[in-house]
């Protein structure tokens, strides 16, 4: 899970790693710890990031985030998640988020696969992911081998195209 | 019969600040307003409003004969025209009278004589007060020249006819000037049809140095001491203070006595204040009158205690000044910082967007000073300045601490503004030192400008913008974790 974000002219991506005791998220491949609190008073609230507790205000303006943070202002856009997941998922692409290498294959061109099922496992950031189908479908094409190592973005399998379901 | 109700004929936050004076008093205020103000402060806190037709914004504000039917429309007594717009327009200032309402400003003649800026300067130097040396061409070129060389350089070459830095330049020695002035002459003709230059001493690291003064009219005037306004940002002040730092007492006091002089001999009426440049040498030059209440008008109060609102309303009444200078009293530091919609990076241009999210920090020793709330779309129909913030202090040291404070303490988001900067700005060592003069945004630039984001902050900018999305707040919050990802990532 991801979202697309420009500061000052450049594209970052957030992505949840997860959720849960505290979320954790990765940015240009390094990892965070973060949790919020909110304040007591005056709207408004912080956020604790690795440890580091900033006070922020924040407000959502569209495909705008308006904050301050610290002392800093700042104007963030933000592609919809939602709308970038539903891209990915209607599209079937299967690209990497963080530069890696491929340590193991479970899918071939053809292959019938669920959603959820394991597609291929990758090494980044010296940790292992599996990445999983996002929805049932059949592998068209896998452009990746094992040891191959691949940058940011990468296309790594792709899914036959969705049926368009009509509109009833 | 004393006035009773006003017509504001301003907007914003001055427009709102009148108000408060008034209600104090107990008198009525009207406000007036164009179509795309209708939400704006100044409508719903005036005791009644009007509205202006016009195309243009600003045209509505500076429609004299609608504002006179208005005022007529609601029985108003008096009109005070804030700042800016007809503050200054002597014919408004007459056809006021003439409509038999009161005028909270000069005469129409004081507003004459002061608004043209020839006239005012030799005026100003018919009664001894110091004016930049100068010569206009009149004669030969050779003359001209001779004149020119007396009055020592650098010289500032203008066109007589000119504006906009047209035909303008700075000569530093004798043998540059016939060069240099048979330029200038060239390029006024060129542009302004009209040949004729004129010179006058430049200096070099001035000061922007101001009196506030106040007349009744029969020659009565005192002083309410200086302001140092020498911080600016294309031509216009962004922090104005009162006392200016590191000036010398006895320099302080001529300049004032300079200011009461003038303003004595016009026979002023009204609050007013008399701009001087201030050269590193002591120096110091009339360079014009605002015959109105200015924007940086609270710092004065905060040091000398008055409500400068209720004493332009006292001497309009037609009251005898009240005061001896004797009794009046400069008492700690005031600072103020004019919040502009703009972006600094980008040469200051002005920004537009709604303001969404307003936090105001409050205390005995502050005044935010503003005409805007949250949900109001910032246009770039009138002026780029949202609010002004004013600290005091019962030092210079403690007005700043306590400003800088106010403005981290200040939200303010939807619209880009200059909030940073001026904290930049009062972090300086050249500002905390007191080192100021009219190039100092550009002479300090490099140092003023924001630090890069290291990538853990920019890490936590990014994350803390991420979840001010409601999508993403709701995959973080809701989703049961193993449907939250697509192709999600497992350690």
């Amino acid at each position: 899970m991801a979202v697309i974000l420009t500061l000052d002219g450049e594209t970052t991506t957030v992505e949840i790693l997860g959720r849960k005791p505290q979320l954790r998220c990765s940015v240009e491949d390094r990892y965070y710890v973060v949790y919020e609190t909110p304040a007591e008073t005056d709207g408004g609230g912080w956020i604790t990031v690795n440890g580091v507790r900033h006070r922020i205000w924040r407000i959502q303006e569209g495909e705008r985030v308006h904050l301050k943070i610290g002392n800093r202002i700042f104007s963030v856009g933000i592609t919809d998640p939602i709308d970038a997941a539903r891209q990915t998922t209607r599209s079937g692409e299967i690209r990497a988020d963080m530069p890696g290498v491929i340590v193991a294959l479970s899918c071939e061109p053809g292959s019938n696969v669920r959603a959820g099922e394991a597609l291929l496992t990758l090494e980044s950031m010296k940790m292992q992911i599996t990445l999983n189908a996002p929805r049932d479908g059949i592998v068209s094409t896998v452009h990746v081998a094992i040891n191959q190592a691949f940058q940011k973005g990468a296309l790594l399998v792709a899914l036959e195209p969705e049926k368009e379901s009509s509109p009833s | 019969m004393p006035i009773k109700r006003i017509l504001i004929a301003n907007r914003g936050e001055i427009a709102c600040r009148i108000q408060r004076t008034a209600r104090r008093l107990g008198l009525e205020t009207i406000a007036v307003y164009h179509f795309t103000d209708r939400h704006a402060p100044h409508v719903s806190e005036a005791d009644s409003a009007i509205e202006l037709q016009a195309e243009i914004p600003t045209a509505a504000y500076l429609d004299i004969q609608q504002l006179l039917a208005a005022a007529h429309a609601m029985g108003a007594d008096a009109i005070h025209p804030g700042y800016g717009f007809l503050a200054e327009n002597a014919g408004f200032a007459a056809a006021v009278e003439a409509a038999g309402l009161r005028f909270i400003g000069p005469q129409p003649k004081v507003i004459e004589l002061m608004g043209d800026k020839l006239r005012a300067r030799d005026f100003a130097a018919s009664r001894g007060i110091p004016v930049a040396p100068s010569c206009t061409q009149e004669g030969s070129m050779d003359a001209f020249i001779a004149a020119a060389s007396t009055i020592g350089f650098p010289l500032l070459i203008k066109a007589a006819a000119g504006g906009g830095g047209k035909g303008m330049s700075i000569v530093h020695s004798a043998d540059e000037l016939a060069n240099r002035a048979a330029l200038a002459t060239s390029e006024a003709q060129r542009y302004f049809a009209d040949g004729r230059i004129y010179a006058e001493r430049y200096i070099e690291r001035p000061r922007h140095i101001e009196v506030q003064v106040l007349g009744d009219g029969t020659g009565n005037v005192v002083h309410l001491f200086e302001r140092e306004c020498s911080v600016q940002r294309r031509f216009q002040k962004i922090i104005e203070e009162s006392p200016a730092p590191n000036l010398p007492r006895a320099l302080r006091d001529e300049i004032c006595s300079a200011a009461v002089e003038l303003s004595s001999a016009a026979l002023y009426r009204n609050a007013g204040t008399v701009e001087f440049i201030l050269a590193p040498d002591g120096a110091f030059y009339f360079l014009e009158m605002n015959t109105r209440l200015q924007v940086e008008h609270p710092v004065t109060e905060f040091v000398t205690g008055m409500d400068l609102v209720e004493a332009q309303l006292r001497v309009a009444n037609g009251e005898a000044l009240w005061l001896t200078q004797e009794v009046i009293r400069q008492t700690g530091h005031a600072i103020e910082c004019r919040v502009c919609a703009e972006l600094p990076a980008l040469d200051f241009r002005p920004a537009t967007g709604t303001v969404r999210v307003l936090h105001v920090p409050e205390a005995p020793y502050l005044r935010f000073e503003s005409g805007i709330r949250e949900g109001l779309p910032i246009t770039a129909a009138f002026d780029s300045m949202l609010a002004k913030l004013v600290c005091y202090g019962d030092d210079r040291a403690e007005a700043i601490s306590r400003i800088k404070s106010a403005l981290d303490a200040t939200v303010l988001l939807g619209v880009d503004s200059n909030l940073e900067y001026l904290s930049a700005i009062f972090a300086h060592p050249a500002f905390v030192a007191g080192d100021l003069h009219t190039g100092f945004i550009v002479q300090h630039a490099a140092s003023l400008a924001p630090l890069p984001l290291d990538a853990a902050m920019r890490a936590s900018v990014l994350i803390a913008a991420a979840l001010g999305n409601d999508d993403f707040r709701r995959m973080v919050d809701i989703i049961p974790e193993p449907h939250a990802s697509i192709g999600y990532w497992r350690n």
